[in-house]
């Protein structure tokens, strides 16, 4: 019997594949300002998961249909989002809900989903596969078809050891830390290299500053919610979510209250990154505004009373003892141009086509 | 808010409303208990110059240790000070003529920590001795300006500059100079500037000492007109001499409405020599200057050397050297000095400070115990020039924010055989105002 047990143990031995142990991804900067950023020690960043969860990015395979990639939502070109009010995925339909960009998701709360469902890069990296309108996939005939592949069965194997559903959730979540942008016109201008325009300073001012009619103080009330603007939102968990005021009582979505159960979270959704925001229309959760100019016509005048209006929102007017009905910042339109062309030098465009971050499938072979 | 800076003010629109990034940042990060430190090698000890990153918890089980450190390079005299531009760059100023001013990068490496990726001596025009910067917009442009104590060469006798850079690319807008001996009779000068503080279109240096410590002492602040960048006055702030020596302004603060509101303008003023503080009122609508009063007179009150003025949200705090102590004063009654608790007990040396909440929520003023760090006479160093006896405590002691209690301390010379030269918290201070 020993004899036996010792056999097929040697037979397994001898037949489980042996892998190299995974690389180290290569020692790379950050900007100091985006704050401090862990990494799950189940799951460090190693060259093979990175390459290993770019491949499963663009790889329809991950879909039901074998024609829904990850990308076909979020597209590289337009900073991980698919310009569509409501991503289309497998079932044709239309979701409620707008896709998110994807940048700098090592910072900001570890909540993911307008809703913040997700609380790890790798518990929401399987979520759009399952989900029926999205990749409609069965995880265990994604593994399957998976271990059909030669390259996925060494990529997993160095990485991981194998293939699985949690190997497949590491990798897509290695791949997604590490879409990093920091290269903006607004990231130069912070480290000295470029000026900005006149009107973009005015911007940044407005940006930065929550409206004080005592202090003379004319603001655009955003870094009261979109402090970590470049990177993606408060780390501070809850923090990062609010009610800005899209909706009133009767329309108002659950939101966060879905996640945590409380009444006061009611229409509160994840304030999303700024980086990249002029390639990322249609904008809010929902997708409802084409355009920044409407975005900011909305804080302009546009905001709907709910009971759980943000009350930063609320209080934020450039007028002095304001007796109106609505509840406006009441920028000029120069203001509002300039706070627009402050949010256009967000965007990277470095990032937009870094070949790093591309689809793998389309690059040309080697000479 | 800014790190070891004067808030940004803009001439004439006296507004906050630039706030930089930092303090937000800070508010995020589970680093708000650590500090940036300058530490200066001590030449009997065999150490380095270098920059280090140090937990300042006391509840930490790593209180006191270097979580970070980014050896120096070897310049002919140490990094003095820390600033955080309003837009999170770091900056060191340098107390010698190889690297008067710099700039260092700071980064995040692929694990996260802090790192330092260079250190970038600055062309400063030939002005050495770096002391204070500042960042203050004027005619809706933003300047970067730097006190350089030995000017354009410490080889004269009462040298001295306030450098003009562009904050952007640090080049040299323009050199502002005005020696005693180039300048006719009464004509306003620049000697030794030190503090420097600012309000609308008017800024203020002090006139503190030659760098060699030995050629000359300063008894007044220039008043430098922005719109001309040009000096236009000198006023003297001196009384008794209670070491025989002139009384040597040090740091200043320009008392403004961003910093307390509807306060009437005047200058703050600490003298080195004179172991005073004193008062200058302003008048904003003719900006004229008044009467110099003495507020503080440290020789009756058993205290010398006073040094920083820094400030919280509610109070205002001034070290003094001897004994080593730290007086906070409440800030809505500037320029007024009223008393808003008791003294800190801190070492000698009493110098600079930062503030910040430890993971428990718990307030903490942390103050950095020495005045320079060029040498200890008790090790045989050559290089001690440690002229007023036992300042130099070469220790960063924490206490508890409202209470002053001792909460821990930190001696730099028995932990790492180096002496501190400058205390940043590393997101910057959470202080509004300082010089």
């Amino acid at each position: 019997m020993v004899l036996l047990i010792a056999g097929v143990l040697g037979i397994f031995i001898l037949t489980t594949p042996r892998y190299d142990a995974p690389s180290p991804v290569e020692t790379f900067n950050v900007p100091f300002v985006f704050g401090r950023f862990t990494i799950p020690t189940d799951n460090p960043l190693t060259k093979e998961s990175i390459e290993l969860g770019r491949r499963l990015f663009y790889d329809p395979r991950l879909s039901g249909t074998n024609q829904i990639s990850c990308a076909t939502c979020h597209q590289q070109a337009l900073a991980f989002t698919d310009g569509l009010a409501g991503s289309v995925g497998v079932s044709g339909k239309p979701l409620a809900f707008n896709s998110m960009s994807l940048a700098n998701l090592m910072w900001g709360p570890q909540r993911f989903f307008w809703d913040g469902r997700a609380t790890s890069l790798e518990e929401q990296a399987l979520l759009p596969i399952q989900h029926p309108d999205e990749m409609a996939q069965d995880l265990g005939l994604l593994v399957k078809e998976l271990s059909r592949d030669e390259t996925y069965i060494a990529l997993f194997g160095i990485a991981f050891g194998g293939i699985s559903n949690e190997a497949i959730a590491k990798a897509l979540a290695s791949f997604q830390r590490i879409l990093i942008s920091a290269n903006s016109r607004y990231d130069q201008y912070l480290r000295g290299e470029i000026s900005l325009t006149e009107e973009e300073e005015l911007g940044r001012k407005l940006f930065m500053a929550h409206p004080d009619t005592k202090a003379s103080l004319r603001g655009g009330n955003c870094i009261d919610c979109h402090s970590q603007f470049l990177t993606s939102g408060f780390t501070a968990q809850l923090d990062g979510f609010s009610n800005n005021g899209l909706d009133n009582d009767a329309a108002l979505l659950a939101g966060l209250s879905e996640v945590t159960g409380k009444a006061e979270h009611r229409g509160f959704f994840k304030t999303p990154t700024l980086r990249n925001i002029a390639v990322t229309a249609p904008y809010m959760h929902d997708g409802r505004f084409n355009t920044l100019e409407e975005v900011l016509n909305h804080y302009n005048g546009g905001i709907q009373f709910s009971e759980t209006l943000s009350p930063l929102i609320v209080e934020a007017d450039n007028i002095d003892n304001h007796q109106g009905s609505t509840i406006s910042l009441n920028l000029t339109e120069k203001e509002e141009r300039a706070i627009i062309s402050f949010l256009h030098t967000l965007t990277d465009e470095q990032f937009l086509s870094d070949i790093r971050f591309s689809d793998p499938f389309k690059e040309a072979p080697a000479k | 808010m800014l790190g070891c800076s004067e808030a940004t003010d803009v001439a004439g629109t006296d507004t906050s409303a630039d706030q930089p990034d930092t303090e937000v940042i800070a508010q995020s990060n589970n680093e708000k208990t650590q500090g940036i430190v300058l530490l200066s090698g001590l030449p009997t000890l065999n150490t380095k110059d270098s920059i280090a990153i140090l937990e300042l918890d006391p509840e930490s089980a790593k209180f006191g240790e270097i979580l970070y450190e980014y050896e120096l390079p070897e310049f002919d005299a140490p990094l003095h000070h820390l600033y955080y531009s309003p837009n999170g760059r770091l900056y060191a100023t340098g107390l010698g003529s190889q690297c008067s001013l710099a700039e260092i990068s700071l980064v995040r490496d692929s694990t996260g920590a802090p790192a330092v990726s260079d250190v970038e001596c600055l062309d400063t025009q030939g002005q050495v001795v770096g002391e204070d910067i500042m960042w203050h917009s004027v005619n809706g442009k933003e300047y970067m300006f730097v006190t350089f104590m030995g000017g354009t060469g410490t080889e004269q006798p009462d040298g001295g500059s306030v450098g003009v850079f562009d904050p952007q690319d640090n080049s040299v807008i323009k050199v502002i100079e005005a020696r005693k001996s180039k300048v006719g009779e009464n004509e306003p000068y620049i000697m030794f500037p030190h503090g420097i503080s600012a309000y609308g279109d008017r800024m203020v240096v002090t006139s503190t000492i030659h760098p060699d410590l030995a050629t000359g002492v300063g008894n007044a602040l220039t008043i430098i007109d922005l719109n001309k960048m040009e000096p236009i006055e000198n006023i003297v702030t001196e009384d008794a001499q209670p070491v025989g020596f002139p009384s040597s302004p040090v740091e200043v603060l320009f008392v403004r409405p961003s910093i307390v509101k509807n306060a009437q303008p005047a200058i703050l003023v600490n003298t080195m020599f004179g172991f005073e503080t004193w008062k200058v009122p302003y008048n904003e609508s003719d900006k004229s200057f008044g009467v110099p009063e003495k507020l503080y007179d440290g020789a009756t009150a058993g205290t010398g050397v006073p040094l920083e003025l820094y400030g919280t949200e509610d109070e205002l705090f001034i070290s003094h050297a001897l004994p080593g102590i730290v007086k906070r004063y409440s800030l809505n009654s500037l320029p007024e000095l009223v008393s808003s608790g008791e003294d800190i007990q801190a070492e000698p040396g009493a110098h600079h400070m930062i503030f910040y909440s430890t993971a428990s929520g718990r307030k903490l003023i942390a103050i950095q115990n020495n005045l320079l760090n060029l040498g200890n006479a008790a090790d045989n160093d050559p290089t001690d020039v440690d002229f007023i006896a036992k300042v130099n405590h070469h220790s960063l002691t924490v206490h508890d924010l409202q209470t002053g209690e001792r909460l821990g301390e930190i001696n730099f010379k028995d932990k790492f055989n180096k002496g501190i030269d400058n205390i940043e918290a590393l997101f910057g201070s959470g202080f509004v105002h300082h010089h």
